[in-house]
């Protein structure tokens, strides 16, 4: 049993909820009346695709939003909170998708930032004493084997998210939200997690988690309720709902056969072969082969290691083995430059941070990834051509955008993300490695990035799509690898490439026979 | 279960200020060998006392750094203080008593105005502190109007070189110095505030979503960077027993500061701060310095030796690129 | 161009001709006018420069030491060694080149950061130049040489410094390199975003060694030229450079941060300030009040650009902050809403 040093008996018992939210964001609504009711004892998950304004919804529960419309309730009462610290006095607290991090902080000061306990009449200075007592003491609550002593940066995100929860337990919040805690954890840590959420609400705090991953969501969650652009468009309870009416209350359509692509490119000539290519720790023993015109795909979780394999051949990472031939050529560990100009390609995951400069302006992130290819004269950039190289961009891959010079951070997910394919595709490179392509797009856009890959395919690329949503693979792949734990387990081709099958494997769970 | 790590302790770098005293020991020994009247009473008292000017300024400038900030503003801030205190002693007859708390006073005020500047309205504080740089010199230039302080009162000299109530063999400077480092140790380690600046220095946005105030807590630190570079001037107008226009910013004390703050393990980036560190690196400095005199090193050498000494201590573990710069 | 290089030359156009209707001695003809600018032209120099490494988001505190180094190298060169004067310069301007590259070596293959890096070459490369000017600086250059410091060339009736001709050429040069060229593009991008840069195929140490080398070049031409301005070189003529020159930089629109701004800007400011010096010198202005109105003016130019960039109201705000501040560590809950 948990004991918390000031039993919230209020809070403890009560149902935290909200009625008719609504969140305006300037002209956007991001929420059109939102109801809903968290329970003690109970997880409830929230799910919905991108967008959907799950994020949003938590920030206004935890107190760092007002909504624009509508009331947080307790017990039916209304709960106004102004502030994320109302509503740690409440008992409520938010778990961030990105933990905080100050590396050079303890754990145990971490836990306490803002509120460190002081102590002394004249000279008032911190209690440390209790500052560790109390940070030991909610670690052993939790069964965590975290030294409290230690600094933050020497901590996994998966202890830095525990280490989050047991600052909700010692402030005695018995209302925790998650916002999407399992996207950068393995499966080992996702386990650890739903023990330890489990035991939380065994004994009594009401959880809450955003996920819209339908293996989690089936496994851990009390009631669910699915969000579609702003509005509550499900909500059932467990034994109620199965991964089908999950899918299709986020999407808004079934799923139960996704179409697959009719035609295949496939040719028989190999481009990109790759052999007992490892990073240690991340991935061993990875060796396939990428025909032109084939898409292959990449399947797993996070954590698993596929950035990592992508990052090694693209060379921006360490090989600690194996090998990586391009068209013939030996290119294992050659630096990234190198490999763009011999024909390989890498649309990076992580938009903002590695696949484009957002402050600048669209027709210079087109022309960002072959500065080459612009025309020059004694030297200069030719402006013209520059231009006209982003206008081709534009137009054939239809961008939208107020105009070339727009600065790319203006743009949507979506918009933004075919400029950054564009400036890649553009060199007519013989591979393109696509890492989550969809991540962040609008699903309009996402349908034409869709068609775009096939258009690369059509065009004799061999492409290898690196993704999280099995949907996506299934639509798109002629083959699917799966990769779990930084080793391949299973390959799946042509009919056999199912949503079932393809989650199945890299599960790690049930081989792949008896999976559909 | 996630893999375990080797524990780090927080009592950041214990191994560096053993290492920082280790090195100035074994340096003193070795040199001492060379040259007995290194290590005679006179030598080792000269080099002591030689360097807690420059560790007063670098305890502030390792609060400011600590805090992901920087202030080149400390060696005019030094030069007034000692200029206007200076001044006042030799034509007014200025008490030493009274320019304890005008010289604290001129570094809080200029301090503050830093603080403010950097705070509110969100000018990067190597800008800043630029351009309070060449502001509070011309102010010194100013005041002095084409005098300097070549004289002291004895109490001055006497604060400034004597031994503390005349009995105790220790200089008085060193003893301020040691209060003023507890103090300072005590606050960074102890109090809401000193580990609000580290918070601060860690990550600005996850300190102010956890409710501390940073504009108030930067403008404080600033303020406390000045105010002990102001102390410094009078400690240095006591020690010296003058004062020119270009005290302080002649010797480019502001990165002398920085680099002390550097060797003895403080980060440029911030988030820690290591203030024992500092007051051994200054000490450290100050031995190789007189080490090199002693052996008849060319005083144009010095200033490499300062140089080298910033890269070995960078090599060591700390300044290697991070992100944001100052 | 931008709003602000737009304010800076509006700003040029008041204080020239302020000066030049109040101040005698100002704009008495243009000769004398546009040989004024050789007091403050080798900072131009240096900033044109610095300005490539603050693009990467990097510093070059160095730049000072450099340009002293250089210019003592190459004097002495010419009066122990007896080497033609131009021959010995070139000799300087490489000296200047290699400085910045043991500046880039030691930020890309020791990971040191700028600030640090160039802090501690600027301690041994100004103990090398006291070295190497030794007891007797030298000085009494031949005349060419000198007229290129303070000489000019006669074009009918007017008077063209040889300075101005020397920066005109590099400031072009370095405006068309920074914004046309792909070099200045890939400067850019780095400084904006390394990673990306990385991503994208830029070969990010080659680009901070270019940068560098062409600061430590920058700042050894400019150690000539004031050599040739003074007829001397001696160890702490550099000393000067730094902060006048950093400050003409960041008032040009150059972020101390990287990525943003543009030569044009710095350009103007480099006009701005140093027209601005020279102004109140001959208005009976000491040195040190121009130095403060430097930094004044340096702090003010900034402040007032955040004030109406997109985060107006952030000012506001941080005041009432300030002004509403709870307890530090304490307990008070009330805090407003997160931004």
């Amino acid at each position: 049993m948990i004991q918390l040093s000031v039993p919230r008996d209020a809070t403890a018992q009560a149902v935290f909820g909200a009625r008719g939210i609504v969140k305006q964001f300037g002209p956007v609504d991001v929420l059109r009346g939102i109801d809903l009711e968290l329970r003690p004892g109970r997880i409830l998950t929230l799910m919905g695709e991108n967008g959907a304004g799950k994020s949003t919804m938590f920030r206004i529960l935890a107190g760092q939003l007002q909504p624009t419309a509508g009331e947080l309730t307790l017990n039916g009462e209304p709960l106004r909170l102004s502030s994320p610290h109302a509503a740690h006095a409440h008992g409520i607290h938010l778990v961030p998708q990105e933990p905080m991090l100050l590396p050079e902080l303890t754990v145990a000061e971490t836990m306490f930032l803002g509120r460190l306990p002081m102590t002394g009449a004249i000279f008032r200075h911190v209690d440390w004493k209790d500052v560790r007592r109390r940070a030991q003491a909610v670690l052993r609550m939790l069964d965590l084997d975290i030294d409290i002593d230690r600094c933050a940066k020497t901590l996994s995100i998966a202890q830095l998210q525990l280490v989050e929860c047991a600052k909700a337990l010692l402030h005695d919040c018995r209302i925790i939200l998650f916002d999407e805690p399992t996207s950068p954890l393995t499966s080992h840590e996702v386990e650890n997690l739903f023990t330890i959420m489990r035991r939380l609400a065994a004994d009594g705090c009401t959880l809450s988690f955003i996920s819209h991953r339908t293996e989690e969501v089936l496994e851990i969650s009390d009631d669910v309720a699915v969000l579609r652009d702003g509005r509550l468009v499900d909500s059932a309870e467990r034994g109620s709902f199965d991964r089908a009416r999950l899918l299709s209350t986020m999407v808004g359509r079934t799923l139960r056969d996704i179409p697959r692509r009719e035609t295949s490119y496939v040719t028989e000539e190999t481009v990109l072969e790759v052999e007992d290519l490892a990073s240690e720790p991340s991935f061993r023993r990875i060796g396939f082969q990428l025909r032109r015109g084939e898409i292959l795909g990449l399947a797993g979780l996070v954590g698993a290691g596929r950035t990592e394999i992508a990052e090694t051949i693209f060379g921006v990472r360490r090989p600690t083995a194996g090998r990586v031939r391009l068209a013939g050529e030996w290119v294992t560990g050659k630096p990234c430059h190198d490999l763009i100009r011999k024909g390989l390609v890498y649309v990076p995951e992580d938009r903002a941070r590695h696949g484009a400069v957002l402050a600048m302006t669209i027709a210079q992130n087109v022309t960002s990834g072959l500065l080459e290819r612009v025309r020059q004269s004694a030297g200069l950039l030719s402006g013209a051509d520059e231009t006209r190289l982003g206008a081709t961009a534009v137009r054939d891959f239809r961008v939208r955008c107020a105009g070339l010079d727009q600065p790319l951070r203006e743009l949507s997910g979506g918009n933004q993300q075919k400029v950054v394919f564009s400036k890649w595709i553009a060199t007519g490179p013989k591979v393109a490695i696509l890492d989550e392509p969809t991540r962040g797009v609008d699903v309009g856009s996402k349908e034409e990035i869709y068609e775009l890959i096939e258009a690369m395919a059509r065009d004799g690329m061999a492409v290898l799509v690196i993704s999280s949503e099995t949907e996506e693979l299934v639509r798109l792949c002629d083959r699917v690898l799966s990769l779990y734990e930084g080793e391949l387990v299973a390959e799946l081709t042509g009919e056999r490439i199912t949503a079932a099958a393809v989650s199945a494997s890299y599960l790690g769970s049930a081989n792949v026979e008896n999976a559909t | 279960m996630p893999a375990r790590r080797p524990v780090v302790t927080p009592r950041f770098a214990m191994t560096r200020e053993l290492m920082l005293v280790a090195v100035t020991l074994g340096l003193t020994v070795m040199v001492g060998l060379l040259n007995h009247d290194f290590i005679g009473a006179q030598n080792l008292r000269f080099m002591l006392l030689n360097s807690v000017v420059l560790s007063l300024v670098a305890l502030g400038q390792t609060l400011v750094i600590a805090m992901r900030g920087i202030d080149l503003s400390v060696a005019p801030i030094l030069g007034l203080a000692a200029m206007v205190c200076g001044l006042l002693a030799q034509t007014h007859g200025l008490s030493l008593a009274a320019a304890l708390p005008l010289a604290l006073s001129i570094g809080l005020v200029l301090g503050t105005i830093n603080g403010l500047l950097v705070a509110t309205m969100d000018i990067p504080p190597i800008v800043v502190t630029l351009g309070t740089y060449s502001l509070y010199s011309g102010l010194t230039f100013l005041y002095s109007d084409g005098t300097q302080v070549d004289a002291v009162p004895p109490t001055f000299a006497a604060f400034g070189n004597g031994h503390l109530l005349g009995i105790v063999p220790v200089p008085t400077p060193v003893v301020v110095l040691l209060v003023v480092l507890a103090l300072c140790w005590y606050v960074l380690r102890h109090t809401g505030f000193g580990r609000a600046v580290l918070a601060v220095g860690n990550n600005a946005s996850a300190a102010y979503a956890a409710g501390l105030p940073v504009t108030w807590v930067r403008i404080r630190v600033y303020a406390l960077s000045g105010t002990l570079a102001a102390f410094a001037g009078l400690m240095f107008l006591c020690y010296t027993g003058s004062a020119t226009v270009t005290a302080g910013t002649g010797d480019h004390i502001e990165l002398q500061s920085i680099a002390v703050s550097l060797i003895g393990g403080t980060a440029i980036a911030g988030g820690r701060g290591n203030l024992i560190g500092t007051v051994l690196g200054s000490l450290f400095l100050s031995v190789v310095l007189t080490a090199l005199v002693f052996l008849h090193v060319p005083p144009i050498w010095y200033s490499a030796g300062e140089g080298l000494m910033i890269l070995a201590a960078v090599q060591a573990g700390i300044g290697r690129r991070r992100g944001a710069r100052a | 161009m931008s709003a602000w290089e737009r304010s800076l030359l509006i700003l040029l156009v008041i204080v020239t001709t302020g000066f030049g209707l109040e101040v005698p001695g100002f704009f008495d003809d243009i000769s004398g006018f546009l040989s004024m600018t050789s007091n403050f032209l080798p900072f131009g120099i240096v900033a044109l420069g610095l300005s490539l490494v603050i693009f990467t988001g990097g510093i070059d505190l160095s730049v000072g030491a450099t340009a002293s180094l250089a210019a003592v190298i190459a004097a002495q060169l010419w009066a122990t060694m007896g080497l033609n004067i131009w021959v010995a310069s070139l000799i300087g301007l490489a000296v200047g080149g290699v400085l910045g590259g043991i500046n880039a070596a030691v930020i890309v293959f020791l990971r040191v950061e700028p600030l640090i890096a160039t802090l501690a070459t600027s301690f041994i490369y100004t103990s090398a130049a006291v070295a190497v000017a030794g007891d007797a600086p030298p000085s009494g250059f031949p005349d060419a040489f000198n007229s290129l410091g303070s000489g000019a060339l006669g074009l009918g009736h007017f008077q063209l410094p040889y300075q101005l001709l020397l920066f005109l050429p590099l400031a072009v040069l370095f405006w068309l390199l920074v914004g046309r060229s792909a070099f200045g593009r890939k400067l850019v991008t780095v400084g904006y975003n390394s990673e990306a840069a990385r991503y994208s195929g830029i070969r990010v140490p080659r680009v901070l060694a270019a940068a560098y080398v062409i600061s430590g070049m920058m700042a050894a031409l400019a150690g000539l030229v004031l050599s040739a301005y003074y007829s001397a070189a001696r160890a702490d003529m550099g000393d000067v450079l730094l902060l006048t020159t950093i400050a003409m930089v960041v008032l040009g629109g150059v972020s101390i941060f990287g990525g943003e701004g543009s030569m044009g800007g710095v350009i103007v400011a480099v006009l701005l300030l140093g027209l601005l010096r020279q102004g109140m010198l001959i208005a009976g202005f000491s040195d040190m009040v121009t130095s403060m109105l430097t930094g004044a003016i340096l702090i003010s130019s900034i402040a007032v650009r955040n004030l109406f960039s997109s985060r107006a109201g952030g000012f506001g705000r941080r005041l009432l902050a300030f002004v509403r501040r709870p307890a530090v560590a304490g307990t008070d809950i009330t805090r407003h809403d997160a931004p």
